[in-house]
C-alpha cells in the first residue's frame, strides 16, 4: 500500500464475537481482520452460518445481547473505536457514521408507520432540523434513489409499496444522513430476479457518488463479481481467503472459495453433465473438528489439516488465504 | 363514514355469531331448562291451575315458537320478571350494572396499565434479572386463588386482625337528608364512602389480574421485539424509549387492545361474582349469584344473553380498532 | 438468525425436548412436586391415608397439634386429613377434565385446520365463538341449570346416573377445549401447507388418515402444554364454583374448605384457610412451572437458554 492511499473506514482487529447456546458458548467469529477503505466496495460471501452477518451486525454492535457478545478484538469505524462505546454513544454513530441496509424489505420497515414517519425519525436522530425540513430532505433522498413521485409515495405505508420500492426506501433512510460505510446484507435476495440488478446498480451508483465504504453480503458471488472490488470468503467464522475480485474469480486459492466458483451455473463452452457441489456439511459450530474446519469436505485434505489450523497467509497474488496447500 | 360501513358490514358478519350465542342460550336455559312450574304454584295447586301456568310461561309450546317467544325477549330486552321478588328482570339491571361498572373499572384500567408497564419493563430488560424477577412474580400471582385473595385482603385490610382500614362489606347508601348540604359535601360523601367500599375489592382484582396481564403483555412485545424493524430502527441510531414506547407499543397494540376490549363485556355485565358475592356488593355478580342460587331463571337468562351479545360486539368493536391501528387492513376486508 | 440452524442438532423433537426438560432445574423441581402431590392422590384414592377425614371431633378449632397437624374445623375434623382429600378431589377433577378437554379440543382442532376454508372450519370456529362468548361461571351455571334432574342411563345394567353433580366437570370441558381447538387449529393450517402433506395428499392418502398419521402426531406437543393448562384451570375454577355453589357438593375439596374459611377466619381461626390455600398455592405454582418448562422444552424454536 501507498503512501497517498485512502484512510480505512473500517477496521477491524482479531474480532471474536460469541453466543451462549445451551450446547455451550460457540464462537460465531473467530479472531478475524480486515478493513474497508473509503470508497472501496468489500464482498463478503460464505455459507448461512458462517458469520457473514454477525459481522455486519457487530461493526454497528447490534448482536443481541444476549445471547450473543463480543468478546475480543476492536472494530474501528472512521477513527472511534466501536467495542469499547457505550450504547448511548453508539446511537450517534449508527445511521450516521456506519449505515445498514436488512435483507427482508418486507419485514424492515415498521407496518404501522408510513414511510416518511420513518425516514424523517432517523433523519431528526442525528440532525437537529424541523419535522417539515427533515420531511423535505426525505423526499429528496427518495428522489435520489429513483423513486417516482417521492411527494406521494412518502406518505404511503410499506405495505402499499412493492418490494424493489421498499428496498430502495430503506436504501434511502441508510444514507439519509450521509453515512461513510454502508454496511448491505443479502440487499436483493428477497427481491425479483427483475428488480435485483436495478437495486444493486443503484446501491453501487450511490457509494460511488457519495465516495462510501461499502461491506455487500451475499452467497452469490455473481453479485460481487459485479459490483466489489475486493472479495473476502468466510468459513465457520473464520475468513479463508481474502483476495481483488479478478483475482479471486480467476485464480481461486481455496478450495473452497473454488468449489463455490464451480458451482455458480454459468453458461459454458462443454456442457457439464451435473453442476458441482461441495460434497458434505457444514460442521456444527459448537463441534468443530481440530484443524482445518473445512477438512472434512476438502478433496486436498492431508493429516495435516485434521491436526492443525492453517493461519490466513499472504499469497503471491496479493491476497491472503487460509489452506496448506492453495492452488 | 368509511368506519361506520365497515362496522355495519362486521356486524352483518356476527349475525351466525349472534344467533349462535342466542340460541345456546336459549337451548341451555329454556329448552333445557328447570321447570318454574313448582316453584310458582303452592303445592295444593289444581291441574287446571298448572295448565294454565304452563301454558302462560309457554312449556307446552312447540320448539320452534318457544325459540321465537326467547328471541322476542332478547330482542325488545324484556325478559319478564324475576320469579323470587316479582321485579321486572329489566329494572333489576337497570339497577345492578351502574354499581359494578363502579366497582369493576378501576381494577380494570389499573391492571392493565400495570400490566403493560410492567411488562414494558420486563421485555426491555429480557433474559436479565428484571425481566426473571417480574415473570416469577407474575407466576406467583397466577397460581394464587382469586378466593385467597379476597379472604387474606378481608383479613388484612378490614378486620382487627390486620389493618382495620375498610368496611368488611357492603356498598355506597343514599346520603343522610340533610337540607343544608351543598352538592360538594354531597359529592364528598359519595366519593369517600364510594372509595372505602371500592378500595379492597380493587386491589384483590389487581392482583389476581395482573399476573395474567403483565405475563400475556410481555409475550405480545417480546415477539415484537424480535421483529425486522426493531433492528432496523436500532440500526439507524433510535433510542431504545423511542423503539419501546413509539415502534414496538402501536405494533403490540393490536394484541393488546384486543385481550382489553374482550374482557370489557365480562367486567361490565357479568359483574364479578366473586368479588361482589364476598364483599356484597349489589351488582350485576350478586344479583346473578342470588338468581343462580335461587333458580331465578329469567335474570340469569338475561344476563348471559346479553353478555354474549355485548361480547359478539365487542369482538366487533376490535375488528374497528385493528383498522385504526394497522393500516395493513382495508375496508374491503 | 443464519446461526441458529447450525447449532440445532439432528436428533427428535421428543428426545431433544427431554434432555432441555430435564436441565431446566425449576421445571425438574416442579415436576417432583406434582409428582409427589400424584403419588398422594394415588394413596388417597386406594384408602391408604386421610381416611378419617369426616371423623367428627369432640372439641373444633382445636390448634395444630401431633394428633391433628393442621388443627381441626368447626366440626374437630382433621384440617390435615382433609386437605390430602382435597389433593384427591383436585386430581379428579383436574385429570378428567384435562384430558376430555383436551382430546376434544385437539380432535376438532385438527379436523378444523385440515378443512380449513370449508364450511366444516367455519362450523367449528362458530360452535367455539358462540362458547366463548359466555362468561364462564355463568355458562356453568346454565349447564347446571340444564342439567338438573338429567340423567344418563345405561340401558343393559338399568343403571341411572344422575348427571346433576357433575354439572361442574361438564361445563369445563364445554369451556376449556376451545383454546386448545384454536391453537391446533392454528399449527395444522401450517403444516397442512408443508410438502409433506402435500406429497401424502398427492398420492392420493385419504384426509382421515393424513390427519391421523401425520398431523395429529405434530400437534401433541401442543396438547401436552394444553393440558397442563386445562389441569390448572380446573382445580382453580374448582375453588370459585364450590364458593359460588356450582362446584362440588360431596366430600371435600380445596373449595369447600376455603368457603367454610370465610367465617372461620374472621373469628381468627386460620386453619381451614391456611391448609386448603397452602396445598392448592404449591400445586397450581409447581404445574405453572412445569408447564411452563414443558412449553420451552418443546418450542424448536428457542435455541438459547
Amino acid at each position: 500500500m501507498t503512501e497517498s492511499a485512502p484512510k480505512p473506514v473500517l477496521r477491524i482487529r482479531d474480532l471474536v464475537v460469541e453466543f451462549k447456546t445451551e450446547m455451550g458458548v460457540i464462537r460465531a467469529l473467530d479472531k478475524i481482520s480486515f478493513e474497508v477503505m473509503a470508497g472501496e466496495s468489500l464482498g463478503i460471501v460464505g455459507e448461512s452460518g458462517c458469520g457473514k452477518s454477525v459481522t455486519a451486525l457487530s461493526i454497528l454492535k447490534l448482536i443481541p445481547s444476549p445471547p450473543g457478545r463480543i468478546a475480543e478484538g476492536s472494530i474501528e469505524l472512521d477513527g472511534i473505536e466501536v467495542v469499547s462505546q457505550p450504547e448511548h454513544e453508539m446511537r450517534k454513530v449508527r445511521g450516521a457514521l456506519a449505515s445498514m441496509i436488512f435483507q427482508e424489505p418486507m419485514t424492515a420497515l415498521n407496518p404501522v408507520f408510513t414511510i416518511g414517519n420513518q425516514m424523517v425519525e432517523v433523519i431528526r436522530v442525528h440532525q437537529k432540523v424541523s419535522k417539515t425540513k427533515a420531511k423535505k430532505q426525505a423526499i429528496e433522498m427518495l428522489r435520489t434513489v429513483n423513486i417516482e413521485s417521492p411527494e406521494k409515495r412518502i406518505d404511503q405505508y410499506p405495505h402499499e409499496l412493492s418490494g424493489g420500492m421498499r428496498q430502495r426506501v430503506m436504501i434511502a433512510m441508510a444514507l439519509s444522513c450521509s453515512p461513510k460505510l454502508l454496511i448491505a446484507d443479502e440487499p436483493t435476495t428477497a427481491l425479483d430476479v427483475t428488480v435485483q440488478a436495478q437495486v444493486m446498480e443503484e446501491i453501487k451508483r450511490l457509494q460511488q457518488e457519495m465516495n462510501m465504504g461499502l461491506i455487500l453480503i451475499t452467497h452469490d458471488l455473481g453479485v460481487i463479481a459485479e459490483s466489489c472490488s475486493r472479495v473476502l470468503v468466510m468459513y465457520c467464522g473464520k475468513i479463508i481467503e481474502m483476495a481483488e475480485t479478478g483475482e479471486l474469480y480467476k485464480n481461486p486459492r481455496h478450495p473452497y472459495t473454488r468449489g463455490l466458483l464451480d458451482s455458480i451455473p454459468r453458461v459454458r463452452k462443454e456442457k457439464l453433465k451435473t453442476l458441482p457441489t461441495i460434497k458434505g456439511m457444514v460442521p456444527d459450530l459448537a463441534d468443530l473438528p481440530k484443524g482445518c474446519r473445512f477438512a472434512d469436505r476438502c478433496p486436498k485434505v492431508e493429516d495435516r489439516c485434521r491436526t492443525e489450523e492453517p493461519p490466513l497467509e499472504d499469497t503471491e497474488g496479493g491476497g491472503k488465504v487460509a489452506c496448506f496447500h492453495p492452488n | 363514514m368509511e368506519t361506520l360501513q365497515y362496522a355495519i358490514r362486521k356486524l352483518i358478519y356476527a349475525i351466525p355469531l349472534l344467533f349462535g350465542v342466542t340460541f345456546l342460550s336459549f337451548i341451555l336455559m329454556v329448552h333445557f331448562g328447570p321447570d318454574l312450574t313448582y316453584s310458582i304454584l303452592p303445592k295444593s295447586a289444581t291441574q287446571e291451575q298448572i295448565e294454565e301456568i304452563r301454558a302462560e310461561l309457554g312449556y307446552d309450546l312447540p320448539f320452534l315458537q318457544r325459540y321465537g317467544k326467547f328471541m322476542k325477549e332478547v330482542v325488545t330486552l324484556d325478559f319478564g320478571s324475576s320469579t323470587s321478588s316479582g321485579e321486572k328482570v329489566s329494572s333489576i339491571l337497570k339497577k345492578a350494572v351502574p354499581v359494578s361498572f363502579l366497582v369493576a373499572l378501576p381494577a380494570f384500567i389499573l391492571a392493565n396499565l400495570l400490566g403493560i408497564l410492567l411488562a414494558l419493563y420486563a421485555a426491555n430488560h429480557r433474559g436479565r434479572f428484571p425481566d426473571k424477577a417480574v415473570m416469577v412474580l407474575a407466576a406467583i400471582g397466577m397460581s394464587i386463588s382469586y378466593l385467597m385473595v379476597v379472604i387474606a385482603f378481608q383479613l388484612i385490610f378490614c378486620t382487627s386482625y390486620g389493618l382495620n382500614w375498610f368496611p368488611v362489606q357492603g356498598w355506597v347508601e343514599p346520603p343522610p337528608d340533610y337540607p343544608d348540604a351543598t352538592a360538594g359535601e354531597i359529592f364528598y360523601y359519595y366519593w369517600y364512602y364510594y372509595w372505602s367500599y371500592v378500595a379492597v375489592p380493587t386491589l384483590a382484582s389487581i392482583f389476581v389480574a395482573l399476573g395474567y396481564n403483565t405475563r400475556f403483555f410481555r409475550a405480545v412485545i417480546v415477539e415484537e421485539l424480535n421483529r425486522d424493524y426493531v433492528r432496523t430502527a436500532r440500526a439507524y441510531g433510535v433510542r431504545n424509549r423511542k423503539i419501546m414506547m413509539k415502534h414496538v407499543l402501536k405494533n403490540a397494540m393490536i394484541p393488546i387492545s384486543t385481550r382489553i376490549i374482550i374482557t370489557l363485556p365480562f367486567v361490565v355485565i357479568a359483574g364479578n361474582l366473586v368479588v361482589e358475592k364476598f364483599f356484597g356488593i349489589p351488582g350485576v355478580g350478586l344479583v346473578t349469584y342470588d338468581a343462580i342460587t335461587n333458580g331465578d331463571l329469567p335474570i340469569v337468562k338475561a344476563v348471559v344473553t346479553c353478555t354474549a351479545v355485548l361480547y359478539v360486539l365487542a369482538l366487533i368493536l376490535t375488528d374497528i380498532v385493528y383498522k385504526i391501528i394497522d393500516p395493513r387492513i382495508s375496508y374491503s376486508k | 438468525m443464519s446461526e441458529k440452524e447450525v447449532i440445532v442438532g439432528r436428533e427428535s423433537l421428543w428426545t431433544k425436548s427431554g434432555r432441555k426438560l430435564l436441565r431446566d432445574r425449576a421445571g425438574v423441581a416442579a415436576m417432583v412436586v406434582v409428582g409427589i402431590y400424584g403419588i398422594i392422590a394415588l394413596l388417597v384414592s386406594f384408602g391408604v391415608i386421610a381416611q378419617d377425614w369426616d371423623k367428627l371431633g369432640e372439641e373444633g378449632f382445636e390448634g395444630m397439634s401431633a394428633a391433628h397437624w393442621f388443627g381441626t374445623n368447626i366440626n374437630g375434623q382433621d384440617i390435615f386429613a382433609r386437605a390430602l382429600q382435597g389433593i384427591k378431589t383436585a386430581f379428579q377433577v383436574g385429570v378428567v377434565v384435562a384430558i376430555s378437554a383436551t382430546a376434544i379440543g385437539g380432535i376438532l382442532g385438527a379436523i378444523a385446520g385440515y378443512f380449513h376454508r370449508t364450511i366444516v372450519d367455519e362450523v367449528i370456529m362458530w360452535i367455539y365463538g358462540c362458547i366463548d362468548a359466555i362468561p364462564f361461571y355463568l355458562f356453568v351455571a346454565a349447564v347446571a341449570f340444564a342439567l338438573k334432574g338429567a340423567e344418563f342411563t345405561v340401558p343393559v345394567l338399568d343403571l341411572h346416573i344422575s348427571l346433576a353433580p357433575y354439572a361442574m366437570h361438564i361445563a369445563m370441558i364445554a369451556t376449556f377445549w376451545s383454546s386448545t381447538c384454536r391453537i391446533v387449529r392454528g399449527e395444522v393450517i401450517k403444516i397442512r401447507g408443508l410438502e409433506y402433506i402435500q406429497a401424502a395428499k398427492a398420492i392420493g392418502v385419504g384426509p382421515l388418515t393424513i390427519i391421523r398419521r401425520h398431523v395429529m402426531p405434530n400437534t401433541s406437543h401442543l396438547l401436552l402444554v394444553q393440558s397442563t393448562i386445562a389441569f390448572v384451570g380446573a382445580i382453580k375454577s374448582e375453588v370459585i364454583l364450590t364458593f359460588l355453589g356450582l362446584g362440588v357438593k360431596e366430600g371435600v375439596s380445596w373449595g369447600i374448605m376455603l368457603s367454610e374459611s370465610i367465617n372461620d377466619v374472621l373469628r381468627g381461626h386460620m386453619g381451614n384457610f391456611l391448609g386448603a390455600s397452602g396445598f392448592l398455592f404449591v400445586l397450581v405454582i409447581a404445574f405453572n412451572m412445569f408447564a411452563d418448562a414443558l412449553q420451552d422444552a418443546l418450542d424448536p424454536k428457542k435455541v438459547s437458554g
